[in-house]
């Protein structure tokens, strides 16, 4: 490594600021346009993640991360007013989600009401349009619906259940490039 | 939601109509019709896979696009 490279460095790392401990820094630094790479890195770090535990881990990696998901689910929606209603629950969640997944609640047009009651069980569907997990997958050229998507399943039924204190199933009916719906059920 | 499906490029192969799970589409006379169009919920799974690009969907959300990569972009930006 030539001498010169190390300088340009060095030169690189080096300012004249002064940083103060109790400073406190009130926007994100660089801009969030320059950010852009770092988000890209941030998705194949994930992908690549996601990958091996998948070849180390088998079918089992989806139990892993969907655990991982739910117990980070219950974590944050603690914090979070408790609602007993769905109605409520679902808006307090898609607070909780704001800015990296967006959802809406949907039914078929042969259905009335958006609680669906069918063979024994109530359950919602669930249209998930903005997702940083779909994101990542395709950055990384990955399937729909494996461990990474599992995460994001336990971290709904995670919150939900937070949220209402009652147990909830998710299920994924069908993933696509644009949106995917899932079926959210009540117990 | 309107979709719209050019009877011209559609080639009959029925895909769209075996992949859709909320059963939009039906084959008649070799061509896919967009039967029940409310039922749609615009994932786009249909347009990933219809070989003739014959779909069109109107009033549809397009979620972000955030793994298109930036390199990728300028250098195609550059040959076409």
């Amino acid at each position: 490594m030539s001498a010169g490279y190390i300088d340009e460095l060095h030169e690189a790392f080096h300012s004249d600021l002064v940083y103060r401990s109790e400073e406190i820094p009130l926007e994100c630094s660089p801009k969030p346009k320059e950010m852009e790479q770092t988000l890209h890195g941030v998705m194949k770090l994930n992908g690549l993640v996601i990958r091996s535990l998948e070849e180390i881990a088998g079918r089992g990696a989806n139990a892993v991360t969907y655990r991982a998901g739910k117990k980070f689910g219950h974590e944050v929606a603690k914090y979070f007013q408790k609602r007993e209603d769905v109605e409520g629950a679902l808006h307090e969640l898609s607070d909780l989600l704001r800015g990296q997944y967006s959802f809406e609640v949907w039914k078929p047009e042969d259905k009335e009401t958006f609680i669906i009651e069918e063979n024994g069980e109530t359950f919602i569907y669930l249209v998930f349009h903005d997702c940083i997990v779909r994101q990542t997958l395709r950055r990384n050229g990955l399937d729909q619906g494996g461990p990474l998507c599992q995460t994001l399943f336990g971290y709904v039924v995670g919150a939900i259940e937070e949220i209402t204190g009652r147990k909830a199933k998710l299920e994924i009916v069908h993933t696509g490039p644009n949106a995917c719906l899932k079926k959210l059920v009540l117990k | 939601m309107e979709i719209h499906v050019d009877k011209d490029a559609c080639v009959g192969c029925g895909l769209c109509v075996k992949d859709c799970p909320m059963h939009v589409y039906e084959l008649q006379d070799n061509v896919s019709v967009a039967v029940r169009p409310n039922n749609c919920m615009g994932c786009l799974s249909c347009h990933e896979i219809c070989p003739a690009q014959a779909l069109e969907h109107r009033g549809i959300y397009a979620a972000r696009r955030h793994y298109i990569d930036i390199n990728v972009c300028e250098m195609l930006r550059k040959v076409v």
